[in-house]
């Protein structure tokens, strides 16, 4: 029988880490399963890279413990990160020389088979840049770049921190779906941050909301898109008031008035009895403007749970 | 196996790098400067008329002699070896911090001290392919300019000494490569080269020149008076243990500070 340890890849425990008077991540608790997609997800600053830097051992944490494929992450530890490919932060590499010769460091230094390089140089779409210097791509084939060196020696596990930055919107695509084939056919687990709630919904099997170095929620895909809240909107600038005296009595119980139009009201939970709401209305005689079925935006959830626009 | 792949790698880094190119540039002047200075000395009055000449120089004590063009060449190599050999190690430690490359050093199934040594080795190569060249340069100009009082035992002394000097300098270096990765940047340790430049021509002028590790260069190569004969004993444990000290303070950096960039 399978057991959640067996399955466990990314583990942190009580994982916080204190520069001076920031508290960068505040008592993180994470377990990321084999073969998932994690998206890590949270503001500018919130404590995502600094998460990421802990679980690659590039800094230490000031409590807590981190585990990568079973291995306790500390000072001095190596073996685990053959197995493991990474992106941190912003995109780098060695300006002076080939995209070719770039992951050719790489190669060697993760003893990756020698036909390695020409392959990912293909995977990533690098091959028309491949004898360019680093230093002289644009920002989205730099990313890509250092993509390719994340997944050039076949890791089990990608830690990656903001994969998509500085692609354009078919690069985005291009590599969510690189990243989708590598965990759902290769069984790689994949964890990686974004500030960005659309490209993480898209893509995570499980995202987890950080705000100040703190895990807010944990949630799976299916659970974001319930949280996303579905509702009827109707504009009675006539006599709102009245509205809602009607739609309570006819079983709404819950209504909000939008605070920017007084006419409008927002029926959460309602999206199945449309024409309930448009009949007792219409029926009682009110000047019915306007009738639309929505759900809130992924944005204005993640907003809400962060503490709004800031 | 480990460490092979990694210096192999430190090498491949040096591909088509300006520095590396700008040094040899840079010290390849020594000896081209050593050689006007010796035309100046054997034809001042032409020098004057091309201006090359101050009215108040003072040119006294300097022959256009093989002696005295060879003690200016180890001059050269020394003070290089004090200066330019610290901007070497600034630029193969630094890079990783200004090219934001360092964090990709970090998390691999190689031992993270395994980079500090090999980058050590890269700069020693890189050094001592500088030296060599540039005593050959050496030599040629001083023969092309036909000085008197060449003897091969002369020249292979100072030779030696010259390559004494390089060594020694060489020793100096981890401790600005710790430095470099403590500063995560170039500056750091070029003010930090500037600086033990300074303090060690100072301390030549006291009794604490043989102790005081950034000294012993200048000591060696007469960069204040004659050059020393022979370091005591003391002069090279100090160098040991400066180079212990440098090894093991860049390793334990690299192992165990933080890595935010």
């Amino acid at each position: 029988m399978t057991t959640a340890a067996d399955t466990t890849v990314i583990s942190t425990r009580a994982l916080t880490k204190r520069y001076r008077d920031v508290l960068a991540v505040d008592g993180l608790g994470l377990d990321v399963r084999r073969g998932e997609v994690y998206g890590f997800l949270g503001r500018n600053g919130a404590g995502k890279t600094t998460t990421i830097r802990m679980l690659l051992g590039l800094i230490r944490p000031t409590s807590g413990e981190v585990s990568v494929l079973g291995q306790r992450i500390g000072p001095g530890e190596t073996g685990v990160f053959g197995r493991v490919g990474f992106l941190v932060e912003s995109a780098s590499a060695y300006p002076n020389l080939t995209v070719r010769e770039n992951l050719e460091i790489q190669r060697r230094l993760t003893g990756a088979p020698a036909s390695a390089v020409a392959g990912v140089i293909e995977q990533l779409r690098l091959s028309e840049y491949a004898d360019r210097r680093a230093g002289r791509l644009s920002l989205g084939n730099k990313q890509r770049l250092s993509l390719a060196r994340a997944i050039l020696h076949k890791p089990d596990v990608l830690v990656l921190d903001e994969p998509a930055n500085a692609l354009d919107p078919a690069g985005i695509v291009e590599i969510r779906d690189l990243l989708r084939t590598l965990a759902d056919e290769r069984g790689v687990t994949v964890f990686m941050s974004s500030h960005i709630l659309a490209e993480v919904a898209h893509l995570a099997d499980r995202i987890g909301i950080i705000n100040d170095g703190r895990l807010l929620e944990e949630l799976d895909r299916e659970e974001l898109q319930a949280k996303a809240r579905a509702y009827v909107e109707v504009r009675v600038p006539g006599d709102p008031a009245r509205a809602e005296v009607l739609l309570r009595d006819a079983g709404f119980a819950h209504m909000e008035r939008d605070p920017d139009e007084p006419g409008t009201l927002r029926i959460p939970e309602s999206a199945d009895r449309v024409a309930e709401i448009a009949r007792v209305l219409v029926g009682a005689g009110l000047e019915l403007t306007g009738l639309t079925q929505s759900h809130e935006d992924l944005e204005t959830y993640f907003l809400r749970l962060t503490g709004g626009v800031r | 196996m480990t460490f092979a792949r990694v210096l192999s790698t430190e090498f491949l880094k040096l591909r088509r790098s300006k520095v590396t190119w700008g040094s040899l540039a840079g010290l390849s002047m020594g000896p081209l400067g050593i050689a006007l200075f010796m035309w100046i000395v054997r034809e001042p009055g032409r020098a004057a008329q091309l201006g090359l000449l101050g009215t108040k120089a003072d040119l006294s004590g300097i022959s256009a002699t093989w002696p005295s063009f060879l003690s200016m060449m180890t001059l050269i190599v020394g003070v290089g070896g004090l200066l330019l050999l610290a901007f070497i190690v600034a630029y193969v430690f630094g890079r990783e911090y200004a090219e934001g490359t360092a964090k990709n050093m970090l998390a691999l199934p190689v031992g993270r001290e395994w980079f500090v040594v090999a980058k050590l080795v890269v700069a020693a190569v890189w050094w001592l392919i500088l030296v060599v060249a540039v005593l050959v340069e050496a030599l040629v100009i001083g023969l092309a300019l036909g000085l008197p009082g060449f003897s091969a035992g002369l020249a292979a002394s100072a030779v030696g000494n010259a390559l004494l000097a390089a060594g020694i300098a060489y020793l100096l270096v981890p401790v600005v490569a710790w430095i470099t990765i403590l500063g995560r940047g170039y500056m750091p340790p070029l003010a930090f080269a500037i600086a033990t430049l300074g303090l060690g021509d100072l301390f030549t002028h006291t009794g604490w020149a043989p102790w005081f590790p950034y000294s012993i260069v200048p000591l060696l190569i007469g960069m204040v008076g004659k050059p020393v004969a022979s370091l005591p004993l003391g002069s090279l444990v100090v160098l040991a243990l400066t180079f212990a000290a440098g090894v093991t303070a860049a390793i334990l950096q690299v192992r165990h500070a933080d890595n935010t960039q």
